[in-house]
């Protein structure tokens, strides 16, 4: 198994993750779970489908919003938040 | 000599690229994913090393994923995403998003390898983080070295939570249950097709002893039919309901977990064949599937379809379908190839083993009853029965486009491709009627694949 | 349904308020469809309800009294139909184009329309994400906006509360009458004998009108909109490009588009929309698509980034004078027409409904209803395509 090798932020802490893992993954492996808020009922949801069919995964990555986090490729620096509704 | 387009670099779409290209033709391979191998042989980046331990026959998808890239008539763009497409004339014209903007591919023959999707049925509470598909808990574990949680159920029904189950005793997890909801693991029910498939008898072996080792033990006629969240709004515990023949629950407990894997089979994804114009059917399981004929080739001239778009039935049923495809096409632009006597008597093989497990595990109407009437049907767009139930009762829809119009059940960023598929069973069992063949492939309609940037999309001609 | 005072042919907007004005003038309503409710243009249409893009002239004040009808009744049904004032914004890039707008707006306020001239900085103040370079503009605080399949279902469904009923799934194949008036009609399932018959079946309603033995020529007018995915409050108002009016008036076959842009109550944006003449032809054109993209991005860039989800295509009902067709056929006594409201069904169709129950129950209409009346195709030359 590899090593952590790059770091980005999720709500401004840090995390650690293996390049080439996707957003999503690495956050799963930091116990981060709830990816975003839903529009109407503020409702947490995380990793469903894991392949980028449900959009589930929903989170804001350098200020983009709608971005899937399992078929992402976390980058180093990256600023990923959680999505509320459709913003940070 | 022209292309063959491929779309789809899963087992169906390599093998069809590897074939094809054998045979002469020059190839370009389309698939959206960052590395070829699809969802069974799904990998993740180089760096991770030595894969095996992970896979039940990586050995085979590696060597085929190898010989494709050493092809030098065969072309690959990975990371290439469809997201429409027409036919007109005999061209296909594919609209492709890759690094960021715009392509399009204009081809007389083409096939289509688009594969499928977990399929998932609703119940309270399955839209808590924490409750997942098994596909998404196995390609964590594939693609990206993670194991999404430490004590695991894994329920549903299929062959497939077996793999899931090995997959995630293997890596370490806690798989706390173990639940097929049909009666048995059926796969013995017809010993003459499992006999002419021994390599599946392989395979189920591999797995169970996965299992064992994690002194896991399957349960049958159990379902997962309710999930709670603890204080921090994720998965704390489901309830187990023991349940008839009809999938009607008779007793419920309750057990901790921090994931549940729940699956009912697959879905094909046959968004793009849609676009392009291919007829559609409905399988035996009531899926949506694309129409082929022996030569693999859809009702669109130079179109041809391979894999689990034609009907679910594994990989290995994909690949020989993904061979013939080859050759159907490699030889629609000219080559000197043709189908042979043992590709289709494989393939008849294979098909009778997909068309085994089907019959195999049913998935009965039962789990209607598990919902109440606050269980969210459309997780993009938040509709839950109630709404559903207000749109046919109040509102006067009485099939499930209007349905869906008045609610925007199905409407939200994946397309009805989660919910499209039940809600179509919903809204009939509200109206006391069946679900027509054009009510389940209305459902399945993306003319939009997937959403594609305005400004990509701007910039395009 | 036994004996009905009135039957509606149509459940699209505008059969479902000829139907609830005549419920509540005490008639006894049928409607019937040989689809589900708005399952003709109506569902496959925007929802604004304009006063801005209408110049002096019968459809404003058409307009403006359908407008202020709309709020009756939300108030009257209670809801459901997503209806919101939020106004529209209208502006202009070219010296001439201006020009243009202020023209408009003056007439348009002597018509008592409200308007609201802005410059750069009053427009940004109102909708911060507007492109910079836009330095001119009017807001039309009148504008409204419904979400149009729920308003049909919903107006429907008080209708059939207040003992009216809806009939799905049956086809009128022919309007019966004896000498000059009408008596029922025929469905492909059924015969219902009834006086007085609206035939409000929108791109259709020539062929209802041909089965009558009359001659209405209603055109398809093909239209695209584009849906976003959800996304964060970008605009506020509907927006767009005074070449819209232009192209409104128009009667050019090809292709003309102008984005009108606006946000809804389930957080997508709607991009719409395009009009051409090119008969019913179906299939997504994608050339389309980017234009719309393209205008609507040019107005609020930031869309560039926003995801397109979804494209409807709809056929509006066009009269070859623009003008919607109200009143009763000009042969057969009891046949009213109630279509042809072309790009504009949505936000015409409550006052389209109180003039033809005005005018079937003899009361006094609110606007002199000749230029909107079906004998004004009497022997034109004017054919259906
Ligand atoms: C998550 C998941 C895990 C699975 N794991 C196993 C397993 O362990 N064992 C097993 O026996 N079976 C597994 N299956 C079943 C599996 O689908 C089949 O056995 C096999 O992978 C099917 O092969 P295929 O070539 O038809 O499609 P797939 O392998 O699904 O390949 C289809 C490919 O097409 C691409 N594609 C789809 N649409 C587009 C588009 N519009 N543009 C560009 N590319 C597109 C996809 O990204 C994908 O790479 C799994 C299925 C899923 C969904
Ligand atoms: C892209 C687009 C955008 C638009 N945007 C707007 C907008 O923003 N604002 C606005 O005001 N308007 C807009 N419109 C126009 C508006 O949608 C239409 O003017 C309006 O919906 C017409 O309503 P209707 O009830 O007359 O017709 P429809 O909704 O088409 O209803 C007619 C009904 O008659 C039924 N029918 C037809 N023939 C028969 C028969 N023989 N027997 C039984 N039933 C029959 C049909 O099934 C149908 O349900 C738009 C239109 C399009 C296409
Ligand atoms: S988890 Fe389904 S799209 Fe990411």
């Amino acid at each position: 198994m590899s090593q952590f090798d790059i770091q980005f932020t999720f709500n401004g802490e840090t995390i650690s993750a293996i390049s080439g893992q996707s957003v999503g993954a690495a956050l799963l492996a930091a116990k981060q779970r709830t990816l975003r808020k839903t529009r109407f009922n503020q409702k947490g949801r995380g990793v469903f489908c894991g392949i980028g069919v449900c959009f589930d995964c929903l989170v804001v990555i350098d200020g983009a919003s709608n971005q899937r986090a399992c078929i992402t490729e976390v980058i180093s620096g990256m600023k990923v938040q959680t999505q509320v509704g459709t913003n940070a | 000599m022209h292309n063959v387009v491929i779309v789809g670099g899963g087992p169906a779409g390599l093998s069809a690229a590897l074939t094809a290209a054998v045979a002469g033709a020059p190839v370009l391979l389309l698939d959206s994913n960052p590395r070829l191998g699809g969802q069974y042989w799904r990998t993740p980046a180089d760096n991770f090393g030595d894969q095996n331990e992970n896979h039940f026959d990586l050995a085979t998808g590696l060597k085929l994923i190898n010989s494709v890239k050493a092809q030098s008539n065969i072309q690959v763009l990975s990371g290439a995403q469809i997201w429409s497409a027409s036919h007109k004339d005999g061209v296909s014209t594919l609209r492709v998003i890759y690094q960021g903007s715009e392509k399009i591919i204009n081809t007389g023959n083409l096939i289509l390898a688009t594969g499928a999707y977990d399929r998932s049925l609703p119940f309270p509470g399955w839209d808590i983080p924490g409750v997942m598909t098994p596909g998404g808990v196995q390609s964590l574990i594939k693609g990206h070295g993670v194991v999404a949680g430490k004590r695991v159920v894994v329920a549903g029904s299929g062959p497939f939570l077996l793999p899931v189950a090995a997959g995630l005793v293997k890596s370490g997890a806690d798989v706390v249950e173990l639940l097929e909801a049909n009666k048995s693991w059926r796969w013995a029910s017809s010993i003459l097709v499992l006999l002419e498939n021994l390599s599946k008898i392989k395979e189920g072996f591999y797995y169970i002893e996965a299992i064992s080792k994690g002194k896991v033990r399957a349960r049958f006629g159990q379902a997962v039919v309710g999930a709670y969240a603890g204080e921090n709004g994720e998965l704390e515990s489901v309830d187990i309901a023991k349940i008839d023949r009809n999938f009607k629950i008779k007793k419920v407990r309750n057990i901790k977990c921090d994931v549940a894997a729940i699956g009912w089979g697959f879905t094909a994804d046959t968004s793009l064949a849609g676009a392009l114009g291919c007829k559609q059917v409905v399988a035996k399981d009531e899926s949506v599937v694309v129409l082929i004929d022996s030569k693999q080739q859809t009702s669109i001239t130079g179109v041809f379809a391979a894999g689990e778009i034609t009907g679910i039935g594994g990989s290995e049923l994909s690949m020989i379908e993904g061979e013939i495809a080859g050759k159907s096409a490699a030889k629609f632009v000219g080559c000197a190839v043709d189908i042979s006597r043992s590709d289709l008597i494989i393939r008849a093989k294979k098909q009778r083993f997909a068309a085994a497990l089907i019959k195999a595990y049913p998935i009965k109407s039962g789990w209607r009853s598990w919902l109440d009437e606050q269980t969210v049907l459309c997780r993009c767009e938040e509709v839950d029965l109630a709404d559903l139930k207000d749109s046919i009762v109040e509102l006067g829809a009485t099939d499930s486009r209007t349905a869906k119009l008045l609610t925007r059940c199905g409407m939200g960023l994946c397309q009805g491709r989660i919910c499209g598929r039940f809600v179509v069973d919903l809204v009939a069992d509200q109206l006391n009627i069946s679900p027509t063949d054009i009510d389940r492939i209305a459902a399945v309609s993306r003319p939009i694949i997937t959403p594609i940037p305005l400004g990509v999309l701007a910039a395009g001609e | 349904m036994k004996n009905p005072d009135a039957i509606v042919i149509g459940a699209g907007v505008v059969g479902a308020c000829c139907a609830l004005s005549l419920t509540n003038a005490g008639l006894k309503v049928l409607i019937i469809d040989r689809g589900p409710v708005a399952s003709g243009t109506t569902g496959a249409g925007e929802g604004n309800i304009l006063v801005s893009d209408k110049g002096p002239g019968a459809e404003l004040t058409l307009a403006i009294r359908s407008r202020d009808l709309w709020f009756d009744i939300n108030t009257d049904i209670g809801g459901g139909f997503e209806l919101e004032a939020k106004g529209g914004v209208v502006v202009s890039r070219s010296a001439k184009g201006i020009s243009d707008l202020k023209k408009l707006s003056v007439l348009q306020k002597e018509n008592g329309v409200e308007v609201i001239e802005l410059d750069g900085a009053g427009l940004r103040k109102i909708e911060p994400y507007l492109s910079e370079s836009v330095e001119y503009g009017v807001l039309y605080p009148g504008d409204a906006q419904c979400q149009p399949m729920l308003a049909a279902a919903q107006i429907i469904r008080a209708v059939k509360k207040r003992g009216g009923s809806f009939i799905q799934g049956e086809n009128v194949i022919a309007i019966n009458s004896n000498a000059g008036s009408l008596i029922g009609i025929t469905t492909d399932k059924n015969n219902y004998s009834c006086p007085i018959v609206i035939n409000a079946t929108g791109t259709w309603a020539g062929e209802i009108a041909k089965l009558a033995g009359s001659h209405l020529p209603i055109m398809p007018r093909r239209g695209f909109i584009l849906v976003t995915a959800p996304a964060p409050k970008i605009v506020h108002h509907k927006v767009y490009d005074a070449d819209y009016v232009a192209n409104v008036a128009s009667s050019d076959a090809d292709l003309q588009s102008s984005a009108v842009v606006e946000g809804t109550a389930s957080g997508t944006i709607l991009i719409g929309a395009s009009r051409e003449r090119v008969g019913f032809k179906a299939d997504l054109d994608i050339s389309i698509l980017r234009q719309l993209a393209r205008q609507a991005i040019s107005l609020f860039p930031v869309l560039s980034s926003i995801g397109l989800l979804r494209a409807y295509r709809g056929f509006r009902p066009y009269a070859p004078d623009h003008l919607p067709v109200i009143g009763e056929d000009a042969n057969i006594s009891g046949l009213w027409h109630a279509a042809g409201h072309e790009g504009a069904g949505i936000g015409l169709s409550p006052a389209t409904g109180e003039l033809i129950t005005a005018q079937i129950t003899n009361q006094s209409t609110f606007i002199d209803p000749t230029p909107f009346s079906p004998k004004r195709f009497q022997g034109s030359e004017y054919v259906a395509v």
